[in-house]
């Protein structure tokens, strides 16, 4: 129970963190990023996904278009705004730090 | 088949089953219940509802399929996942309303009538259901407040309009208490699925003017009527039918023994009784097997579909059942055949005729003689003493179901040679006039003529062999004009000379004579020649007032009226 509640805020986390960065990589369509993350295996159910874009986007970091669909009804298409794009390198740099604060937790600092 | 049902979904129209439309409508309510208080809840629900869509026109695409199943949503829920798995990854300031939160408003019950659970219209049960009891209690406490001058049958009939039916799946559950969540309906998805859309109508049921609750109120109660009255009359026709079975085998064993009875295994006895007289002794096999089967089938069959209808059980099948058809069928064809023989034994008529001529008396009585008959041969089966005089054995006259018809008549007629003589005719029927007139030969009749004493026998025999044939014996006596003839009391049944006349005092017998016009009651002759005579006079007298009183016309009127009625009594023809 604690390792998953751990596992749970560990994931929460990330998971705002690989939206935005896959964002960031161009216009990309909701559908698409929940394939990105579900072959990163990050994400369990794609109605998570729907509040958090929602969120990030009335936070100023993504904007989205309409675009038309051959297929059905027309596409949210999502892109960072350039606050996002700030808050990315902000998100970057502490995940580098995280990253390095893991490295040595893991392996300590001598090796 | 299923019912399908077109729905707009993220601005896609897709064709769906009813059952997964329920599905997918839970779902949706519990996202929606879910983002409720989210800031930005209809954003996010058309995002979901969009992809949703998606999702689902690609599966459409991918299995070739036209119409939205189960299986579909399901795998669409599976993949969008469940409002629980939402709050484990999402969080943040505007926390989204939980799902205990959620389930306390769908928790709250409503008052619906539950038709599931029902005695009458499901009142009781569903004040059960909102007040958490068991319905029993709730049952009998409207039973109690029935007996209070009926109030509680008139209470019961406002809830009965007041309260909707529990129709849909939703509503029961609303009923029940039960969230109506997913939950509750995958709980319940092995119970039928009734359309959501039935409750979006009852909606508007609910603003109905009363008269249209009040229609649907007597509808309803003529139903639950008809309902009862087809509930109970299946008892009463399974006790009915169990009844006939029990009845029926009875009878069925019954007839097995009276058949074997007939056929002579325990007493042959019952052929000499009437209707089985008729038959000839050569028909009796056949005869007797052919109305066994008549009998025997229709009773068998009725017992048989009493079976079915008391146990729900078929106890025996097609075939069998034609067989048995053949073979009834079979029956009535021979005794069919076999009555219209013997009826074809009474086509012909014959008479015999016999003339005795007896000596003249003055008086004659005549008389019946109950003591029986018998031939040696029956004296001996019945063990009576021939040599003993004083033992007489009395026929009792009457006809039983069981006794041929046995007719005798006696006339007495007026003799036109002046000599008295006693003319027996025989008469009997036939299949032709020789065997009609052999009939008729075969009766033997018995008279005692004692002096003046005419004793006759109550009952014929036929001479053995001979079967019952319509036989009848006709006696007739020819006395001479003045002849007295005193008829007993016995006779009176054998003759039409008995009407008013009154039997002599202290004897048992009336006395009449032979006049020119046939045989007259000798009392009744003079009763009329006494009011003759009394007309007469009174005749007389009236002629004389006549001549006296000329003045008073009135008076003269009503006695030449008088005059005129003793005049028709006597005859006299008016001047």
């Amino acid at each position: 129970m604690i390792a998953e509640n751990t596992q749970t805020q560990m994931r929460k986390g990330i998971l705002e963190y690989c939206v935005l960065s896959i964002i960031s990589r161009g216009e990309i369509y909701a559908s698409d990023i929940i394939a990105e993350l579900r072959t990163a295996k990050l994400l369990v159910v794609e109605g998570t996904l729907y509040p958090l874009l929602t969120r990030l986007k009335n936070n100023g970091l993504l904007s989205y278009n309409w675009v038309e669909s051959t297929s059905g009804p027309p596409r949210k298409y999502y892109t960072l705004t350039e606050d996002g794009r700030g808050i990315l390198s902000q998100l970057d740099q502490t995940w580098q730090e995280l990253a390095y604060a893991v490295g040595i937790s893991q392996k300590g600092a001598n090796s | 088949m299923e019912k399908t049902i077109i729905i707009n979904i993220g601005n896609t129209i897709i064709h769906i089953e009813e059952s997964a439309y329920e599905l997918l409508k839970a779902y949706l309510n519990e996202v929606k219940q879910y983002f409720a208080n989210h800031a930005d809840d209809l954003e996010i629900v058309t995002d979901i509802e969009n992809r949703i869509a998606e999702l689902l026109t690609e599966q459409l695409e991918e299995q070739k399929k036209q119409v939205v199943d189960s299986a579909n949503v399901n795998s669409v829920i599976a993949q969008m996942g469940k409002v629980q798995d939402f709050d484990t990854v999402e969080e943040g300031e505007e926390a989204p309303v939980i799902n205990n939160n959620y389930q306390y408003q769908y928790t709250e019950k409503k008052l619906y009538r539950d038709m599931d659970d029902r005695v009458v219209a499901g009142v009781c049960a569903g004040i059960a259901h909102y007040v958490n009891a068991d319905p029993k209690w709730i049952r009998l406490a409207t039973l109690l407040i029935s007996f209070a001058g009926g109030f509680g049958l008139l209470v019961y009939a406002i809830l009965w309009i007041i309260m909707p039916k529990a129709k849909s799946r939703i509503e029961r559950m609303e009923m029940k208490g039960e969230p109506a969540n997913l939950q509750g309906f995958q709980k319940n998805l092995d119970e039928e699925l009734q359309a959501v859309k039935e409750r979006l109508g009852e909606v508007n049921k609910h603003a109905q003017p009363i008269f249209a609750r009040l229609g649907n109120f007597i509808g309803e109660f003529f139903e639950w009527l008809g309902r009862f009255i087809s509930g109970t009359g299946k008892v009463i026709f399974k006790i009915i039918a169990g009844f006939i079975v029990v009845f029926g085998v009875l009878f069925l064993i019954a007839l097995i023994i009276g058949t074997a009875a007939f056929q002579g295994f325990w007493d042959a006895s019952i052929y000499e009784y009437f209707p089985f007289s008729i038959i000839n002794e050569s028909n009796r096999g056949i005869i007797l097997f052919g109305a066994f089967v008549v009998l025997f089938v229709p009773i068998l069959a009725l017992v048989l579909f009493s079976i079915r209808v008391a146990f729900n059980k078929q106890a025996i099948n097609k075939t069998l059942s034609f067989a048995l058809l053949i073979i009834w069928l079979a029956g009535v064809a021979i005794t069919g055949y076999q009555a219209a023989k013997i009826s074809s034994e009474f086509k012909q008529h014959a008479e015999l005729t016999q003339t005795v001529d007896l000596k003249s008396f003055a008086t004659y009585t005549l008389d019946i003689d109950k003591s029986k008959y018998f031939t040696k041969e029956d004296s001996i089966a019945y063990h009576i003493d021939a040599n003993q005089k004083n033992q007489i054995v009395v026929d009792d006259l009457e006809d039983g179901p069981f006794i041929s018809p046995n007719r005798i008549h006696i006339d007495i007629n007026k003799s036109e040679t002046g000599v008295t003589r006693l003319i027996h005719k025989y008469e009997s029927q036939g299949k032709t006039f020789q065997s009609a007139l052999q009939n008729a030969q075969n009766i033997s009749y018995t008279y005692a003529s004692k002096d003046s004493a005419l004793v006759f026998s109550p009952r014929f025999q036929l001479r053995k062999g001979s079967i019952w044939r319509n036989q009848e014996v006709r006696l007739t006596l020819e006395v001479p004009v003045g002849t007295i003839v005193n008829i007993k009391e016995g006779v009176y049944r054998y003759t039409n000379y008995y009407g008013d006349c009154e039997t002599v005092k202290g004897g048992d017998y009336s006395v009449w004579i032979m006049t020119e016009d046939g045989l007259k009651c000798v009392a009744q002759l003079k009763e009329e020649a006494l009011n003759k005579k009394k007309l007469k006079e009174e005749l007389l007298d009236l002629e004389l007032q006549q001549k006296h009183n000329l003045t008073d016309t009135i008076y003269q009127d009503s006695v030449s009226n008088r005059i005129k009625e003793v005049k028709e009594e006597l005859g006299i023809a008016p001047e």
